[in-house]
Formats: structure tokens, C-alpha cells, sequence
């Protein structure tokens, strides 16, 4: 790029482009473009600023390329929607107009401005002006840079081996990339595996499973992990160092799985694969059809503990010697270029609901129990029986919504399956056993894919009776165990008392309890009902925000197995493009260390969370490993003396935009530092929500909430700011590991410092906040707006003076 | 698999619990307290009377326990006691 070297801020005079974008209506309806083009033109530096309808259409992109040559733009500003959508397009339209990606910016008028303050157009004009005054300050402010391309390794890590675990691997392990499958349980298989039929077609499930288990297991480009557990993730795109924990099996590989030693084991156990409806002994096999075939011993139900040998009759039974007792937990280290998360769901438990009695009537069972009940390799041998007395129940009802579709437990999500599962299995009753009155209690019937509609028809053919109305309660007849469900009909609005044989609770899906733990290796967000947040919900549905992550079946969202297989080939696919290219390029957004005005102090080597800086003790300077930083500009924040300073987000930018801010009626504004993964991300969720919130916040984007300097906040309050907001990811979840403690740290040193001063401290805020939580941002802003009507004109002169250091050096 | 389980197993029929005869020679213990120590169903336990060599022996708690790993037989340095399967008994 040598044209931009040559058009660097030293030897040319700045010229900015500014472009205001109408977006349709979306910004035009709330914000008068033209005046704020028309502002833009009086700001230092800009020589040209026009407003377009759309400024991402080819056109308008032509209009800037164009521009730049012709105007001899060396610095370009798109006022519109959000970087996170639209910034690769415009740096995209730069590039191939010869100018470094680096010298654009953004103004986001359209998620923070225009959808947030819809009904106040004067307000969101002079904050959409406001907010590009700190784009071209910024602006003014970029220096080109030049990206690092990093090899990507042609490996990918697949954790959880359910099916979307299993397509993706396939499908990756075809194309040719080698595969590190990653299964919790002894076993692949997950969920399907312990479905009886599948809907709508009445496949059998295990079946249509069982051979693509069995390839997985033998395909030469799969490397099977199961009884394992992702325990560390490092690294970034393209180059992750994954720590798997295999814990040990206590049985090799040389098992024929006969079973003999199943027979002399003496300890028995609920086996967790059929609910607890039948029994294991301490040495098992989940099911038949698993993969690895080996079988394994449960050390928590063996009688050999801390390595006495105390029963050995499994090892006695044991022809060819496959039993070892000495087996240890070991690690493997794979080091792969991208990771899909296919971890999966929970089922709801419905032992919290006291109305439905479930855990205390023996008859009423959940919708997995009746799946392990029905199926032929099951307790039960495929017979329905009820647990009470063994015997096949003449009438049955099923309730749906259990554990859905209410604020009572609050799930208020639909879970996708179980509507056309119960009516699947209502079918499978009345296929073995046609006399068999069946109830299905429902608020809608929700058949909406292809050929479901179809099965529901079969069932009401069939004589399954469909009655709105959930049952507000289940009573059991204590003599013989049957229930009576007792609700409302709504469409009747009749009164019901139905006495049954048995009940089926249509139980939900829900976010994997230990979600948690991969959220917090990988940086992931989830949403409001717990799955992992997806980088765009429409265009991007299978990535994560983190780069080389890709999410497949129900980790992302509640779904059925045909849509978590497609998902999960689109996640190969997505994670091959990457791999193919066999490169990626890593944002310059790394930190510049000035060796002259370095004191050694080595505060920045303590807070790095990447341990990327090191201490040079001879040079008495500080030395960067670019390949390692992770890009939060938290050691620049840490420097006291200026010696480092992030690319991108220098401190002089910064400060460009904080003055750009405080400049008129500051005493009226919040200065808000978003991290560009959680909270930047959230008050954009709360833009496409469209959550109203006071105008007067500005937000000024750094990478993370680690980069706010105190130095930053000083500034905005000498400069008459009424507020400062400093928002970033949820402690744990910080995208930089734990660049946010810092913050916090940061945040608390500045509350002492005002209180000691006598400031009202409630003008610095600190909120965590995920890019979920747009409501959690908008409500913070509602709330303060109280605290800057109530800040007094001395409070803020005061503020000037205990801050006023701030004011120099820049 | 993270579900809570709430439902007895219904094939628990099938699985025939050991039936253990345990037999103890008591004026053989010396007191070592290996076999209380060792019996991974805690079967047995240190009794109050006093057998000939002066020490206090094992006694059963609950037979029923038992599953008949034989380990106390194989760690009693006395040979003092050993455990039966009443179901072979029989001559079957």
C-alpha cells in the first residue's frame, strides 16, 4: 500500500470525506441527514460531506471510491449503522480505492442514535452531529496501518459428539481436515441416540444414528476423545491450544465388548443413559450401539478405590486382559485453526413444579423416560408399561409446554421439538396399542415444518383427542396409582377432570448447565435464555463473535435433528472457508511502545493478560510480542507515562473524541466507553430492539473496557463532562480474559479519588454488561438521567478543578 | 448425562442380590481390624466381647451387604474368616 504511505497525516494536508447515510428511513426517520451533512462540512478537515439514501449500495460505495481519487480524500467517514455490520464493507471500498483500511471510521447514527431515540428527531440530529464530530476528530487522528497474516492450522476441535458434533466432523474429516472430537460422555451419540423414532418421517432413530456414530469412530482424519473434557483454551483464530482432559476408562482398547464381566460385576447402579429406568453394574456400556464399543468402569461404584484391588472378578472374566486399574487421567494438547461448539441442551427438570407431581407420582413421567420406555432398547424392551405396576396403560395423556413457553420457570421460550415429539409418540401408542385413549393437553399445536403438518392429521385421524388448556394440576389417586389432570378447556371454556392411566410431561430443552464453563473458554456470549449468542442473527447464524468459532445444533438454540445436521454442516463449511485459505489476517491493533519515554516500571508486563510484554532489563524498556497480543490495550491504560499506546485506539484519539464530546453542553452528557464485544455489542442489541433511552449518551468505542485509561475519565470530567459510563463484559467473560478486573480496578481507584475530593462519585458509573443485555445498557442510561439533572453547575466546575491535571500533556 | 433421576430402575427385579453367608472364626482374630478396615460395603465392624486371644473380633452388621468380593478372606493373616455363596450352595 504504498499509495497511503505516501498520502500519510505528516506530508499531506488532512482531507476527510464525510458520508451521512438515510438508511431508508431507519436513520432518516428519526435524524435530519442533510443538516447533519451539512454540519459535517463546517468540521475541521473535511472537504466534502454529502448524505446518501443508502450508503453501503454499490453505488454509493462507487460515489466514495470515486471520491477519494478525485477529491484526494486521505481520510473517509461513513455516518450510519454499526461497525460491527458494516465497517469490512466501507474499509473494503477504501482499500480498493488505494486508501489504508485503516484511515476509515465510523459513526454509528443508526443502532445508538436514530433507532434508540425515535420520537425525538431534534435530539437524535444534534446527537447523530455530535456523534460524527467524534468519527472526523478521530479521524483526523488514524494513522495507516499494515495487517500481520497468520497461518491458520488445517485441524478444527469438535466439542460434543451429539449429532451436530458428528455431521460436523464428517463433514470436515471428508473434506480432509484432520478432526479432534471431544465427547463428555463414554459414549458419541448424544441426545439421538436415546430417541426412540424420529419425527415426521417415524425413522428409527438409533438406526439412521447408529452408522454414522460407527464412522466417526473409524475414520482416519477423526481422533475420538470420549470420557473427556475441554479443560483450557489459548490463543486466537486460526491458532488455538486446546487442553483436552481424557479421564481414564479403566478398560482398553482391546475389549470385544462381550459382556462377561457385566455378569460377575456385583455393584449396580441407576444407568444414566436410560433415565435411571434400568439398571447398570460398575462396569458397562452405556447402550449397545456405542462408540467406542469399549466398555468402561464407574469408579464412583467400584469396589476398588485409591488402586487396592479389592473385587477382581471383572478382571478374572476378562479373556483378554482389557481391564487395568492402574489407567491415569491424561492430557492431550491439540493445537487446531478453528472450533465448533456442539456442546448441546439439557432437558427441563419438572420436579419444580409441585402442581404436576412429578418425582412423587410414580405414573407421571417425563418425555425422555417415555422415549427410553418405548424404545426396544430400552428397560422396558419397547414395551409401554407405567412404573407404578408394570402394566400397559389404557388411557394416556401427554402435557405440553413443560418447562416452556412460561415466566412461571422462566423459560419463555418455545424448545421447537416438543409439539411435533408428543404427537410422534402418541402415534407410536397408537401403532403397538390402538385401544389406547390418548390426551394431548397443549396451548398451540406449533407443526410448522415440512411434513408435519401432515403427522399432526395422522394423530387426529387416528383418535388422539387435542385439548386446549394445560391441566393446572395432577392429582393421584392414591388406590391404584392412575391421575386425574384437572384444568380448563379454552376453547370449550369447560371445566375438565380427565382420570388417566398415565401422564407424559412434554419437557422442554434448556441451556446446558455447564454452558457456562465453554462460554468462559472460548469468550462466548449467551443469550437471555442461556444458548450461545450467534455474531449476527440473520446472516451470520452459525459464527460466534470470537473468530474461528461456529456453533452446530442445540448450544446455539433449542432445535430438531434435521435442522442441528444442517447447522452443523454449515459450521464445517464456514469453519472450512477459513481453513482453505490457510491464512487470516490479525487487525493491527497491537500496542506501540515509545522505548524513550519507558521508566521499566513493568506495571504493563503485570497486567497483560496475554503475557505479550516483557521487561528488557538491560534496555530498561518494555518489548512487545506482537504474534501473542490479544489487542485489549490494557497495558496502555496501565502506562502512567505515556510509553504505550495502542494502534487504532491511540491515546490522542481518544482524547480527540472525548473533547469532541465535552465541547458544548457537557454538563448534559454521559461519555460511555463500550468494549466492542460485550457492551458496544449490547447497546447495539438494545438499537435493533429499538429500547428508547435518553439522548444524551456518547458512546466512544474501544476494543475493550481494559483500554479506559483513568487518565481518559479525568479528562471527560475536567472538560465539565456531568457523567462518565464505563461499560465492558461480564468479570469472567471478558474477551481478553481478564483484561475487565483491571477496569474495575481502574473504576475503583477513581470512585476513591472523587470521594476523597468530595465529588459525588454516582457521576462515574461502571456496568457490566453482555452483548445480550441491550435492555440491561438502555435501563442504566434511564437511570442516570436523574443523576446529571441533580449534578449542581459548582459540582461540575469543582470536577474541572480536582481533574484539571488531565487537561494537559495531550 | 445431567438429568435427575426419579424413577426406581424397572428391571431392578432382574438383578439377583449376592447371597452371602459370612463365616467367622472368632477365637482366631487377633484384633487386627483389617477386615473392618478393608470391606469396601462396610459389612462388618469391631465387636464389644472378648474372644480367647483377648481381643475384641468382628462382628456382622448387615450380611445383606456383602457382595461377596472375599477381600477380608484374603487379607486376614489368620485365615479367621471367609464368605460362602448361599446360592451355589445347594449342589447347584
Amino acid at each position: 500500500m504504498a499509495e497511503s504511505k505516501e498520502s500519510g497525516p505528516k506530508q499531506d494536508p488532512i482531507r476527510i470525506g464525510v458520508y451521512v447515510c438515510h438508511c431508508g428511513l431507519n436513520i432518516a426517520g428519526s435524524v435530519d441527514c442533510a443538516e447533519v451533512a451539512k454540519f459535517a462540512a463546517t468540521l475541521p478537515h473535511v472537504v466534502l460531506a454529502q448524505d446518501n439514501r443508502y450508503t453501503c449500495s454499490d453505488q454509493s460505495q462507487a460515489g466514495i471510491k470515486k471520491d477519494i481519487k478525485e477529491h484526494r480524500l486521505n481520510r473517509v467517514v461513513v455516518a450510519s449503522c454499526s461497525p460491527r455490520l458494516h465497517e469490512p464493507t466501507f474499509r473494503k471500498a477504501c482499500e480498493e480505492a488505494g486508501l489504508n483500511k485503516y484511515l476509515f471510521e465510523m459513526a454509528n447514527i443508526r443502532e445508538h442514535c436514530s433507532w434508540v431515540h425515535l420520537y425525538d428527531r431534534e435530539a437524535a440530529t444534534a446527537k447523530a452531529k455530535d456523534l460524527v464530530k467524534m468519527a472526523v476528530a478521530k479521524a483526523a487522528l488514524l494513522e495507516p496501518a499494515e495487517e500481520v497474516e497468520v497461518p491458520i492450522a488445517r485441524k478444527t476441535l469438535v466439542i460434543g459428539g451429539g449429532v451436530a458434533g458428528i455431521q460436523a466432523a464428517l463433514d470436515l474429516a471428508d473434506t480432509g481436515y484432520k478432526v479432534y472430537l471431544v465427547e463428555k460422555e463414554p459414549s458419541i451419540g448424544g441426545m439421538m441416540a436415546r430417541i426412540d423414532k424420529t419425527f415426521p418421517t417415524m425413522d428409527c432413530s438409533i438406526c439412521i444414528l447408529a452408522p454414522k456414530m460407527s464412522d466417526a469412530g473409524h475414520h482416519p482424519n477423526i481422533e475420538l476423545f470420549t470420557n473427556s473434557e475441554v479443560v483450557e483454551v489459548r490463543g486466537y483464530i486460526g491458532n488455538f491450544h486446546a487442553k483436552v482432559l481424557k479421564k481414564p476408562r479403566y478398560v482398553i482398547k482391546d475389549c470385544t465388548a462381550c459382556g462377561e464381566c457385566v455378569k460377575v460385576c456385583p455393584v449396580i447402579a441407576p444407568n444414566e443413559f436410560d433415565v435411571g429406568l434400568a439398571i447398570r453394574h460398575a462396569i458397562y456400556t452405556p447402550f449397545a450401539q456405542a462408540v467406542p464399543s469399549t466398555y468402561i468402569i464407574d469408579m464412583n461404584l467400584c469396589l476398588n478405590k485409591e488402586g487396592v484391588i479389592v473385587c477382581d472378578k471383572c478382571i478374572k472374566a476378562c479373556e483378554r486382559q482389557a481391564i487395568k486399574f492402574e489407567m491415569k487421567p491424561e492430557t492431550e494438547e491439540p493445537e487446531v485453526g478453528t472450533i465448533i461448539v456442539a456442546t448441546g441442551a439439557d432437558v427441563f427438570d419438572p420436579s419444580g413444579l409441585p402442581n404436576y407431581g412429578y418425582g412423587r407420582f410414580p405414573n407421571v413421567i417425563t418425555s425422555l423416560e417415555f422415549e427410553r420406555l418405548i424404545n426396544a432398547g430400552g428397560p422396558s424392551g419397547g414395551h409401554l408399561i407405567r412404573p407404578s405396576d408394570m402394566q400397559i396403560p389404557k388411557r394416556v395423556a401427554f402435557i405440553q409446554c413443560v418447562g416452556s413457553r412460561s415466566d412461571r420457570n422462566s423459560r419463555l421460550y418455545c424448545s421447537n421439538v416438543c409439539c411435533m415429539n408428543t404427537i410422534k409418540d402418541s402415534l407410536l401408542i397408537k401403532e403397538h396399542w390402538p385401544d389406547t385413549e390418548i390426551y394431548v393437553f397443549y396451548i398451540d399445536i406449533r407443526a410448522y415444518g415440512k411434513g408435519f403438518e401432515d403427522l399432526y392429521q395422522r394423530a387426529r385421524k387416528e383418535g388422539v383427542i387435542f385439548i386446549r388448556g394445560l391441566p393446572a394440576e395432577i392429582v393421584e389417586n392414591k388406590k391404584n396409582h392412575n391421575v386425574w389432570l384437572i384444568g380448563e378447556n379454552t376453547l370449550q371454556k369447560k371445566l375438565y377432570k380427565i382420570d388417566v392411566d398415565m401422564t407424559i410431561l412434554s419437557i422442554g430443552l434448556e441451556a446446558r448447565k455447564d454452558s457456562e464453563i465453554i462460554q468462559r473458554l472460548l469468550t462466548l456470549s449467551r443469550n437471555q435464555d442461556g444458548f450461545f449468542l450467534e455474531a449476527h442473527p440473520k446472516l451470520r447464524p452459525v459464527d460466534a463473535a470470537t473468530g474461528g468459532v461456529f456453533f452446530a445444533g442445540c448450544a446455539e438454540s433449542p432445535k430438531d435433528i434435521k435442522d442441528s445436521v444442517t447447522q452443523a454442516s454449515a459450521a464445517a463449511a464456514r469453519a472450512g472457508i477459513l481453513m482453505a485459505k490457510g491464512k487470516v489476517t490479525v487487525e493491527a491493533i497491537t500496542p506501540i511502545a515509545y522505548a524513550e519515554k519507558c521508566k521499566a516500571c513493568g506495571l504493563c508486563v503485570k497486567v497483560c493478560p496475554y503475557n505479550a510484554i516483557t521487561l528488557n532489563k538491560d534496555l530498561k524498556r518494555v518489548e512487545i510480542i506482537e504474534a501473542a497480543c490479544g489487542g485489549c490495550g490494557t497495558c496502555a491504560a496501565e502506562c502512567n507515562f505515556g510509553a504505550l499506546t495502542q494502534k487504532h485506539f491511540t491515546d490522542e484519539q481518544i482524547i480527540a473524541q472525548i473533547d469532541a464530546v465535552t465541547e458544548h453542553d457537557a454538563e448534559k452528557k454521559i461519555v460511555a466507553f463500550c468494549c466492542n464485544w460485550c457492551s458496544y455489542a449490547g447497546a447495539d442489541f438494545a438499537g435493533v430492539s429499538r429500547m428508547q433511552y435518553p439522548p444524551n449518551v456518547r458512546i466512544i468505542r474501544t476494543m475493550c473496557s481494559g483500554r479506559v485509561a483513568p487518565k481518559f475519565v479525568e479528562r471527560a470530567f475536567a472538560r465539565g463532562a456531568a457523567t462518565v459510563l464505563v461499560t465492558g463484559c461480564h468479570l469472567g467473560d471478558c474477551h481478553y480474559i481478564n483484561a475487565n478486573y483491571q477496569t474495575q480496578k481502574r473504576v475503583e481507584a477513581l470512585w476513591k479519588k472523587m470521594e476523597q475530593n468530595g465529588l459525588n462519585k454516582e457521576r462515574l458509573q461502571l456496568l457490566w454488561a453482555s452483548a445480550a443485555e441491550g435492555e440491561r445498557f438502555a435501563s442504566k442510561i434511564r437511570e442516570m438521567k436523574p443523576i446529571i439533572e441533580n449534578v449542581k453547575p459548582e459540582e461540575i466546575d469543582k470536577a474541572k478543578k480536582v481533574f484539571e491535571k488531565a487537561l494537559g500533556g495531550s | 448425562m445431567p438429568e435427575r433421576i426419579r424413577h426406581a430402575p424397572l428391571d431392578r427385579e432382574k438383578v439377583k442380590p449376592a447371597n452371602a453367608e459370612i463365616h467367622l472364626f472368632k477365637d482366631e482374630c487377633k484384633g487386627c481390624d483389617y477386615c473392618i478396615e478393608f470391606c469396601p460395603k462396610k459389612v462388618l465392624e469391631e465387636s464389644d466381647e472378648i474372644n480367647a486371644r483377648g481381643v475384641h473380633p468382628p462382628k456382622i452388621v448387615d450380611e445383606s451387604k456383602c457382595v461377596i468380593c472375599s477381600f477380608c478372606t484374603a487379607v486376614c493373616p489368620d485365615f479367621a474368616i471367609f464368605v460362602v455363596d448361599k446360592s451355589n450352595k445347594g449342589g447347584k
